[in-house]
């Protein structure tokens, strides 16, 4: 026998104009487990809440129904009133009878009070059977990982370095500054990329709180929110940090000349390289793969001139296993493999190239030294011709989204080809012109009015060699006829897409992706920079397509959210969580597939069987990754998981008490 | 809204449905309050039972109501795409398209169970559906199928239950 | 091959898997108390191989037996016929039993013969084949370490839901009689449930007193809960191997409401047959952004 105490609010006229509140608590009188029951004009008062709790001390209740206004406004309140006089709060049941019932049914007390009744019986029958919870804590590691060292992770790992935690990014390149550090010139505002990412860089480096870990890789993530285990993969360098100074004679020297990433090709690098020259760190490494020492065991060259003695052949890689709090995901994008549309002939062709090469050509430390220049004779090009949406937007060859930076960036080298060569002609075949940014349509027009640039609707059907030009049909939707370009040069601004092993990484950390590859936010509009699993954080393009000003801002977003976690000593967790009964789980797994969370696990346990000690698999939860959804518990057959606070005997019984009114008519 | 009220006034019959409504604490519970907040009425027929996400009501749960003489059950949560948990109300959805078919296959008349999307926001939305559900049901009649007598073994609250 | 042969070779090779000590146990069947009936029989010497029986009445479902042995470190072999090596995957996915312990010898199966007909008939009499044997799709094991014979031809490309639609065309009253006259007469034996290879649970919930799902009453109304819990239990996990119908004492049609969801699952979310395979969740375990939306 419980001893639940009713306690009826009038709120004022609110309640009591349509329910007769007295006759609901008089309704109660008698109705099992109920030991007392009153009427009161306001039960979030200082009056109403102090006898409430002088109720509960003289009349030894041992839980508490309140029936007044929507628990969304007043559960915690009342929580903390039976919490003061000695009760779990979570002995507290509320039933809604002013929302849902008297605001609701203003013209028919008799029926509005017999609905308030059923309200709380129902209340009363899930109160019986509730249990008291308390929440639980675990500690926070204060130190977070940034994955990714482009624009935004560095961003992140700044704002988090200079909230005062610990942090560590994690490029998988020889250097951070990712794909911001290839490009030439930002929009809308044309100011040079690398003068604003390079200071960036620094800071990033030079922070007493950031430690930089790159040439290395994420190998097994372990652990949860507060307390992540990361295993990481530093690839052997070749070359001791502690002892390199970047001076550069090594790379000087080295006789073997590789296609250099950076520049996509348009130039060579050594065998010991710094991706570019503002790299940092600012320290080479041997690629392995084009080392004479490593292919033929010839050569040493580096080692012999090394004034530091730092060049190491017998490096190995190295597993690190470090403890964070959180984990932000910053991993970045690639460019669509475009040589899906033979149309336009990239490969075929020399002088049709992507956006990104075009950035190397015009860049003042690129290729060219900046000079616009076609690939294949190295003259300077008069008629260029832009192609948008080269695998956004097109769900048969490419992928269905926008990328969302390619009619800013196609306008910012459309401006640029007009001003650094004055007699040229520049079209740019677009699908529509998207200008959703500050100071964006502001640009474009510009581009088009200032500049000239020749914008045509439409998609490019062929692109073919005529001697030394290119010719490029198309036709012109808006005009709606056929039109053709002699051109010098095409650009393509080809889709922004997700890393190859984006899945991949997902899977290893834990959280969920789109069909795209794109990781998913655990909200689309109310939590953009979380992921369903607690703890990891996103920044930048790995989401989606961003621009920098996008991704910076997300950066900060996540930063935010990693401080607010790292800012706690314990982490509290909700006790509405799930529990498993171990002695009926028969550690089928379904309930693991369908946790939005990871919060479920299998794990084993061992017991005795006929004298026998026997392992077997059961389901266990995770509370503190547990968000108490309850989908899991459905998914059991058994009903061996259950969600505490709405467990299937507290609804079964509100079902019960609900039902038992008609069976009594 | 004088629709509704209309509505409530010719419902006399003398035949009063009573229907339980699942309603998820997120959307449909946060809307069925801005129905009030907004006093839009509604028939006096309809209870709310609160749960965190319809992806907690069991099927299990409507054949009980059933079983113990509810005259119909709507279950409601966030649309697809909005759901707190993100995925909760697409395995709602699986699980009661197949219940739904399922009770229909037993002759339960498919006015008495539904399953609606209802966001906070669509305070509106939960008044019109409650209406039309609580007409439509009285149209119909008691639900006889499916129910019994309370049985002798129960969980009425009296007898405790065990709450570890 | 006819069945003699195949009972020869069944005998054979349970033998030399015994005596190899490849195995320590083999699952098969027997000879039961009547002519129209083959029951289990695990057997563990070699000299009792010549127990097995292979005959138009061996319905029963050996994959399930496999849960008996969930604890066993021993290696068993056992005869599996189409329908048998679909609950076999079932179980593997359901994570019950392990493949490295199990040794299956496939069955290509002609069909079961009709049980019930047979308790009126005389041996040698003509028999048609068990109701669901003639729907069979998959009479070939889908999953095997060895076939005893070659594959057969599957009687049936698609389902046969005619049943299922005749119900459906009833009106909701007359489907309500049609259960309720079913469902009267269950006596809640629960040995639909104890054959069902997608019924694996440690404690199901119908035996945990406590559990306030449903109480020892039998009758209509707690018979209807069982039954329509249990199919929605089973829904998008059955393998159609009919195993409930045929230990069914009180000869409820249970693969009616089965083929009702069966039908449903492949009109709402896509073709589906349990057991084909382990890859990939069942229909209730996962969901596609653009489920259908009939009545939301």
């Amino acid at each position: 026998m419980k001893r639940v105490g009713v306690f009826i609010c009038h709120c004022g006229t609110n309640i009591a104009a349509s329910v007769d509140c007295a006759q609901v608590a008089e309704n109660l009188k008698g109705y099992p487990n109920v030991v007392f029951s009153t009427d009161y004009k306001y039960m979030c008062s200082e009056p109403g809440q102090e006898m409430i709790k002088e109720t509960i001390k003289r009349e030894k209740l041992d839980r508490v129904v309140v029936a007044s206004c929507s628990p969304r406004m007043h559960e915690p309140t009342f929580r903390r009133c039976i919490a003061d006089a000695g009760l779990n709060p979570y002995l507290l049941e509320m039933a809604n009878i002013r929302e849902q019932c008297s605001w609701v049914h203003p013209h028919d007390m008799e029926r509005a009070t017999a609905k308030a009744t059923d309200l709380v019986k129902m209340a009363v029958a899930k109160v019986s059977h509730d249990a008291p919870l308390a929440k639980s804590f675990s500690p926070v590691t204060k130190r977070a990982l940034v994955v990714g060292g482009g624009i935004a992770g560095i961003q992140t790992a700044i704002d988090i370095a200079n909230n005062g935690y610990q942090v560590d990014i994690l490029e998988k390149q020889p250097s951070i500054g990712g794909k911001m550090a290839q490009i030439d010139k930002t929009f809308p505002t044309l100011d040079c990329s690398a003068c604003i990412l390079t200071p960036k860089m620094v800071e990033a480096s030079s922070h007493p709180n950031i430690n930089l870990i790159t040439y290395a890789e994420l190998e097994k993530v372990e652990g949860y929110v507060g307390n992540f285990d990361v295993t990481i993969r530093r690839k052997a360098r070749s070359v001791d940090l502690n002892k390199c100074t970047g001076c550069g004679t090594c790379w000087g020297k080295c006789p073997t000349k590789v296609d250099s990433e950076f520049e996509l090709g348009m130039t060579k690098r050594k065998a010991i390289f710094t991706p570019f020259p503002q790299a940092i760190p600012n320290k080479p490494v041997i690629d392995r793969e084009h080392c004479l020492k490593f292919k033929t065991g010839k050569c040493g060259l580096c080692q012999k001139i090394c004034p530091t003695g730092a060049i190491d052949y017998t490096q190995e890689d190295e597993l690190v296993t470090t403890r964070y709090g959180a984990i932000v995901m910053a991993t970045g994008y690639e460019l669509f493999d475009h040589s899906v549309y033979g149309e336009y002939g990239y490969g075929k062709y020399p002088d049709v190239i992507t956006g990104l090469h075009f950035e190397r050509l015009i860049n003042a430390s690129g290729p060219t030294m900046g000079k616009i220049k076609r690939p294949s004779d190295h003259t300077e090009p008069k008629n260029v011709v832009f192609i948008k949406c080269v695998g956004s937007r097109d769900e048969t060859k490419g992928k269905a989204y926008c990328s969302r930076t390619c009619c800013m960036y196609t306008a910012k080298q459309a401006t640029l080809v007009r001003e650094k060569i004055k007699d040229s002609n520049v079209y740019v075949f677009y699908m529509d012109v998207r200008t959703p940014g500050k100071g964006y349509e502001e640009f474009y027009n510009r581009t088009t009015e200032t500049y000239g640039a020749h914008y045509i609707r439409g998609r490019v059907s062929k692109i073919t060699q005529d001697g030394d030009k290119l010719r490029v049909r198309g036709e012109d939707t808006l005009l709606g006829r056929p039109v053709e370009i002699e051109a010098d040069m095409v650009v393509l601004a080809t889709a922004m897409v997700a890393n190859a092993d984006a899945a991949k990484i997902a899977q290893l950390v834990g959280f969920s992706y789109d069909k795209d590859d794109f990781y998913t936010e655990s909200h689309p509009k109310l939590a953009p920079v979380e992921t369903h699993t607690a703890g990891v954080f996103l920044a930048g393009a790995c989401q989606g397509p961003k621009d920098i000003p996008d991704s910076v801002a997300q950066a900060g977003a996540a930063a935010v959210k990693v401080c607010a976690l790292l800012s706690k000593d314990m982490l509290e967790t909700e006790p509405i969580t799930s529990e498993v009964d171990t002695k009926t789980c028969a550690g089928c797994g379904h309930c693991v597939d369908v946790c939005p969370y990871h919060a479920i696990s299998l794990t084993t346990i061992e017991e005795r069987l006929l004298g026998q000690t026997i392992t077997r698999s059961v389901a266990n939860v995770n509370t503190s990754l547990c968000q108490g959804c309850g989908a899991c518990t459905v998914t059991c057959r058994s009903s061996s998981i259950n969600l505490r606070h709405f467990t299937n005997e507290q609804i079964l019984a509100e079902v019960d008490a609900l039902c038992q009114t008609i069976q009594n008519k | 809204m004088s629709d509704h009220t209309e509505q409530i006034k010719t419902a006399e019959n003398g035949f009063e449905p009573k229907i339980l409504v699942f309603a998820c604490n997120w959307c449909t519970y946060a809307g069925a309050d801005l129905a009030g907040l907004s006093r839009l009425e509604y028939p006096p027929n309809v209870r709310v039972l609160r749960v965190p996400c319809s992806c907690r009501v069991n099927p299990q749960f409507v054949i009980r109501a059933f079983q113990r003489g509810i005259d119909g059950v709507l279950v409601a949560g966030c649309h697809p795409g909005d759901c707190h948990y993100t995925t909760g109300n697409y395995y709602t959805r699986r699980r009661f398209l197949l219940t739904k078919r399922l009770l229909d296959f037993v002759g339960i008349d498919s006015e008495r169970f539904h399953v609606r999307w209802i966001s906070g926001a669509e305070g509106p939305k939960f008044q019109e559906v409650v209406t039309d559900i609580t007409a439509a049901i009285k149209a119909i009649g008691p639900n006889q199928k499916l129910c019994d007598y309370f049985p002798t073994e129960t969980l009425l609250p009296n007898e405790g239950g065990d709450n570890q | 091959m006819n069945q003699e042969a195949i009972q020869t070779k069944m005998r054979q090779r349970a033998k030399e898997l015994l005596n190899s000590g490849a195995v320590t146990m083999v699952l098969g069947w027997e000879a039961g108390t009547f002519w129209y009936q083959s029951t289990p029989i695990l057997i563990r010497q070699a000299e009792d191989a010549d127990k097995l029986v292979w005959n138009d009445f061996c319905q029963n479902n050996l994959s399930k037996y496999l849960l008996d042995f969930r604890f066993t470190n021993e290696k068993i072999a056992l005869f599996l016929k189409g329908c048998d090596s679909r609950a076999f995957n079932r179980l593997l996915q359901d994570k019950q039993i392990e493949r490295e312990k199990t040794y299956i010898i496939g069955i290509p199966c002609e069909g079961m013969k009709d049980h019930r007909l047979a308790q009126s008939k005389n041996e040698g009499d003509d028999l048609p084949l068990a109701k669901i044997c003639q729907s069979c799709r998959y009479p070939n094991p889908v999953i095997y370490d060895e076939l005893l014979t070659e594959e057969v031809t599957p009687r049936q490309k698609i389902v046969d839901f005619s049943d299922v639609e005749a119900i459906e065309q009833m009106s909701a009253d007359e489907r309500y009689e049609f259960w309720q006259k079913e469902h009267t007469k269950c006596i809640r034996c629960y040995a639909c449930r104890n054959v069902c290879p997608a019924c694996n649970c440690r404690k199901c919930i119908f035996d945990q007193a406590t559990s306030g799902w449903n109480s020892k009453d039998v009758n209509a109304s707690e018979n209807q809960f069982y039954a329509m819990t249990r199919a929605i239990h089973i829904a998008g996990r059955c393998i159609e191997c009919g195993q409930c119908e045929y230990v069914c004492p009180a000869n409820i049609p249970i693969m009616l409401m089965n083929k009702k969801l069966i039908k449903d699952i492949d009109l709402l979310f896509g073709d589906y047959d349990a057991g084909l395979s382990i890859e990939g969740q069942p229909p209730l375990g996962h969901f596609e952004k653009d489920d259908p939306e009939e009545f939301m």
